[in-house]
Order: structure tokens, then C-alpha cells, then sequence
């Protein structure tokens, strides 16, 4: 007795127009999302906690994000002052070293120069060092011309290049970068990547485990009745249905939690964050998730939530054979 | 409607259940199931709504090999078969009414015709007035009624019935019985199982009666 069926009434009763199979699996789909979103209200201490597991796994690498997202910014602001200082040999007058910087400037990879002749040169020492009347007894300037070059692309290998190919330029005393402390930062932001991605793999295992263990009770609690509506024709993804309503609800309530605290610790910090960065002279502040991260974020909670139950009804439905 | 071909079924290997069963049961027939407890009864229905499936031989329900049919398809074979369990099989944590529309919702009737086809079947075995009762509050004959009314809610070519007069006494018995006569006068092809000799002798149905897994008798009705 397949599809095409014996029984005359039975055939009128499975015959449908495709509207109405559409209309019917649109009823069913609506009819489950209140039902499990009751359920869940119906025990609302334990569908809290439930979420707020959930919450605590997303907000860890979902905060880890937000710093490197800030360390970015900031790292563009690094780049910035990645510069070479290229010291012209003693003897070079203000004319040659008129000469030599047009030559630089006009070098590939190099985005702008600037001449600093010996004579600005000692006025900036001075003025730094405050030692204006020591100096000025000097009998003549005993520092040379240099020029300072900003490079077309700040990465560092980039940047050394261009060094070693500044340093056969005539009249090029010595070029100075100083990349060390730039390519450390430049190091630790990678590991703080890997670490979060790391992070965010390890505990979106974490929150699948969470909602697929309180589905799984849930479907132990339901055991009965998915025996009999498969006693009586349901189909696999009828009675999978509320589950991962219930998994993506989950999800949803703990990704609404995570944002909460992720924008609770934001302000939380925003403070000592400011002044630390302050005191390195840089300006950084950890960004806030906007519309487009707070949407990923419910998105990918929601979508975890869904599959951790989708595995969790799978594995157990295996199980569950009507006596 | 249904034959079985040289049937067997062995659980775990070694034990045969159910041995060469070999009959037919025609379109709109009434067939009783007899024989004591641990005879295959419980083991033959549950071939035929393929929780089982047969070790060997064949079963064909409408023609169809019902062993062939893939695991998608077993939802709506199962959906044209109306069942009776003898623990009645509702669901406690909700209504009558809701219990009885349940194969409706599965099969996605629209509300309003479901609702029209929930009335008939409880008005059919005289339930109507119970229709927002927990069936907690109701007692073992009508409890089993509403698991009939669930059974041909929507109008199944075949129902089976697994001992559904089992924990009753003889009068509800008598009722409940009279209820799958009235299904079978209408066209419904009807299978029971009970062991419940005298009720049966009294009902003049055609009986198969099975003893260890084996077919050792089939009576028409006298
Ligand atoms: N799932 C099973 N596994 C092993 N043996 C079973 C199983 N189901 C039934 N049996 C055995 O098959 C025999 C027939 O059982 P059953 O069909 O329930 O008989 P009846 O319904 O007539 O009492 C019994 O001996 C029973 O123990
Ligand atoms: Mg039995």
C-alpha cells in the first residue's frame, strides 16, 4: 500500500495541491516555533541557565574578537609610522642632498621623503634633549643630512628591501629602520588570532555539547510520544522539528545574553583600556559589536544551537524504536 | 488486501517467532487473531505495520511488498494503516481532542477539516462530550474508545488491533467489538488479535488461530 493506494478515501485524504502541502508545512513549522518557545518559558530557571552556558562559551571568543578587531585598527595606525631614516654621508652639502632625496623619492616602493637637513637636524636634538647651551658651544654641526622615508607597503620583509636597496645609493652614509618591536606586536596579534580562533572552535564544540545534552533530556522526556506519532506515520523531520526549534530558541537566548555581556564588559573596560593606550601614546579603544557583528553573533549562536540539537534528536531518534 | 507469503520471523538469530505463515486476507474482510500468549500475534502485526521487518517470505498489503519500501516511505505506509494498541498508546499531557487529531497533524490536514473529521470519529464511538478531557480522567473503556477514534480519524483501508479488549470487562469488551464491526461493515478492512475465546466464538468472524509462530488453524465464520 505505497503511495498509490488501495483505498479510495485514504487517496483523497494524502492528495494535496502543492499549496497546500506548502500551506500545511508552513502551519507546522509556526505551530512547533511557539510550542518549543513555550516549552521553554514553561521552565524558565532551567532554559535560562541552559542559555547563559551558552552565553558564557560565546562571549570569550566573541571578546577576543572585538580586541583584535581593535589591535587591527591600531595596527594600521603602526603602519603608519613604519619609517627609514636614511643618514647621508658627512660631506653631502644641501644642494647633493637636495639631489639624493629626488633620487629617493623617486625609488620604487617609496611613498614619500622628507629632508632633514644637518641644520634642522640639530635644531630637533636640541629640543629634544634640552641641551641646547652644551651643544652650542659645539665648534661645528656634527650631525649629517637625513631623510626620511615612508615605504609604499609597511609589511616588514617589504621594508627591508627596500633598506638593503637604499644602501648602495651614492652619497648614503647608513639606512635605519627599526622593525623589531613593530614585527613582535605584529607576532602577538597573529597568536592572539590563532588563539581565538582556536578559542572560538573550542567553544562552539562547547555550546553544541550544551544544547545537545538538554535536547537529548528533552527527548528522553518526550520518548513516549515520539513512539507513538512514529507508530502513527511520522516522518523523521516531523518529529525533529520542535527539537531544533527548541536548539535554535537556545541559541538565540544565549547569543541575546552573550551581546548583553559582551556590551556590559565593553564599558566595563572601555576605561583602563583608554588609559593604558594612553600611556604608550597610542589611541585604542576595543570597538563595540555594531549591527553587523551583533547580527553574526545571534546568527552563528542561533545556527549552533540548531545543529547541537540536530545531532543530538539524530543520534537518539537512531535509538528510539516504538515497542 | 494482504497476503503472506511463506512468512517467518526469528529474533536473535535462533528463536523462530513466527514460522511459514501462508494466507490471504481479502479487501473489506474481518479477520480475527487467536492463540495464547507468546503465539506471534503481537510479532504477525508488527510485521504488517513493518516495525519488523520478515527474516523470510514475503508480505504484500495492496499489492505492494511492503519490505521493499524505503525508510522514507515507511511514514506513509504507516499513515494509511489505523492501529489500536492495548495500552491505547495516548499521550497524557494533552486533550482528547487533541489526541485524536494527532495522525491529522502529522499528515498536515488543514484545521478545520481536521477538526470536522476529529468530531465524527468521537462522536462515532461516542466520545464528543469528553473532547477537552486529560485522558486521565477517563476510564479504561474509554480510553481504549478514544484510541479507536485516533485509529480511524483518517478513515484507514486497513486497522489492526492488538488484544484492544485485553484489560476490559466482557460487556465493554462486547462494545469495544462491536465498534470494529461497525469499521468492517463500512468497507474497513479490520485484523484483531485477542485471545478472548468466547467473545470471538460469539462474533462469527473468519479466525486464524496461532500456536509457537505457527498457522494451525483458519476458520471462516460458520
Ligand atoms: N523483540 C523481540 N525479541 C525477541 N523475542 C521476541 C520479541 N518480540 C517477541 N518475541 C518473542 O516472540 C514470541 C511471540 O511473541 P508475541 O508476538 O508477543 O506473542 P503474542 O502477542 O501472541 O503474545 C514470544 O516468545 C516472545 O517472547
Ligand atoms: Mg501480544
Amino acid at each position: 500500500m505505497s503511495r498509490e493506494t488501495p483505498s479510495r478515501r485514504g487517496a483523497r485524504a494524502q492528495r494535496a495541491t502543492a499549496g497546500g502541502r506548502w500551506r500545511s508545512w508552513l502551519r507546522h513549522h509556526r505551530a512547533m516555533s511557539l510550542d518549543s518557545a513555550s516549552r521553554l518559558l514553561r521552565h524558565p530557571v532551567g532554559s535560562l541557565l541552559t542559555m547563559l552556558a551558552i552565553a558564557i562559551a560565546l562571549v570569550l571568543p566573541a571578546g577576543l574578537w572585538l580586541t583584535l578587531d581593535g589591535a587591527r585598527l591600531l595596527d594600521a595606525e603602526l603602519d603608519e609610522s613604519a619609517t627609514l631614516t636614511v643618514y647621508l654621508e658627512k660631506d653631502v652639502g644641501a644642494d647633493e642632498a637636495g639631489r639624493i632625496e629626488q633620487a629617493l623619492a623617486a625609488r620604487e616602493g617609496v611613498a614619500s621623503t622628507r629632508l632633514i637637513t644637518a641644520a634642522e637636524g640639530m635644531a630637533e636634538f636640541q629640543q629634544a634633549l634640552g641641551l641646547e647651551d652644551a651643544l652650542a658651544r659645539l665648534p661645528g654641526n656634527p650631525l649629517p643630512a637625513s631623510v626620511v622615508i615612508h615605504p609604499q607597503d609597511p609589511a616588514p620583509a617589504a621594508v627591508q628591501g627596500l633598506a638593503d636597496g637604499l644602501e648602495t645609493v651614492a652619497g648614503v652614509e647608513e639606512v635605519r629602520l627599526d622593525l623589531a618591536w613593530l614585527e613582535r606586536l605584529r607576532h602577538l596579534a597573529e597568536l592572539g588570532r590563532r588563539v581565538g580562533l582556536g578559542l572560538a572552535v573550542l567553544f562552539g564544540l562547547g555550546v553544541l555539547l550544551v544544547v545537545g545534552n538538554t535536547i537529548r533530556l528533552a527527548v528522553e522526556n518526550r520518548r513516549q510520544e515520539i513512539e507513538v506519532v512514529t507508530l502513527i506515520g511520522a516522518t523523521h523531520a516531523f518529529v525533529r522539528r520542535p527539537f531544533l526549534y527548541s536548539g535554535a530558541w537556545y541559541g538565540l537566548g544565549g547569543g541575546l545574553l552573550a551581546w548583553g555581556l559582551l556590551t556590559l564588559g565593553g564599558d566595563w573596560l572601555a576605561a583602563p583600556i583608554a588609559a593604558l593606550a594612553a600611556s604608550y601614546g597610542a589611541s585604542f579603544a576595543l570597538p563595540g559589536l555594531g549591527l553587523a557583528g551583533s547580527a553574526m553573533l545571534l546568527g552563528c549562536s542561533t545556527l549552533l544551537g540548531w545543529l547541537g540539537a540536530w545531532i543530538a534528536v539524530s543520534r537518539h531518534l537512531a535509538q528510539i524504536r516504538p515497542r | 488486501m494482504i497476503a503472506f507469503e511463506h512468512v517467518g520471523k526469528r529474533y536473535g538469530g535462533r528463536f523462530d517467532a513466527l514460522a511459514n505463515l501462508d494466507f490471504r486476507v481479502r479487501r473489506g474482510e474481518m479477520v480475527f487473531l487467536t492463540g495464547h500468549s507468546g503465539a506471534g500475534k503481537s510479532s504477525l502485526l508488527r510485521l504488517l505495520m513493518r516495525l519488523e521487518r520478515p527474516s523470510r517470505g514475503r508480505i504484500l498489503v495492496a499489492g505492494h511488498d511492503i519490505d521493499r519500501l524505503h525508510a522514507s516511505q515507511v511514514p506513509f505506509y504507516r499513515r494509511q494503516i489505523g492501529v489500536v494498541f492495548q495500552d491505547h498508546q495516548l499521550l497524557f499531557d494533552r486533550s482528547i481532542y487533541h489526541n485524536v487529531a494527532l495522525p491529522l497533524e502529522i499528515q498536515g490536514a488543514e484545521p478545520r477539516e481536521a477538526a470536522r473529521r476529529v468530531r465524527a470519529a468521537l462522536d462515532k464511538v461516542g466520545l464528543l462530550h469528553r473532547e477537552k478531557a486529560l485522558p486521565i480522567e477517563l476510564s479504561g473503556g474509554e480510553q481504549q474508545r478514544v484510541g479507536i477514534a485516533r485509529a480511524v480519524v483518517n478513515k484507514p483501508a486497513l486497522l489492526l488491533a492488538d488484544e484492544p479488549t485485553g484489560n476490559l470487562d466482557p460487556q465493554l469488551s462486547a462494545d469495544i467489538m462491536a465498534l470494529f464491526e461497525d469499521f468492517h461493515r463500512i468497507g474497513t478492512t479490520v485484523m484483531v488479535a485477542s485471545h478472548d475465546l468466547a467473545l470471538i466464538a460469539r462474533l462469527r468472524h473468519r479466525t486464524l488461530r496461532l500456536q509457537e509462530g505457527r498457522l494451525v488453524a483458519d476458520e471462516e465464520a460458520a
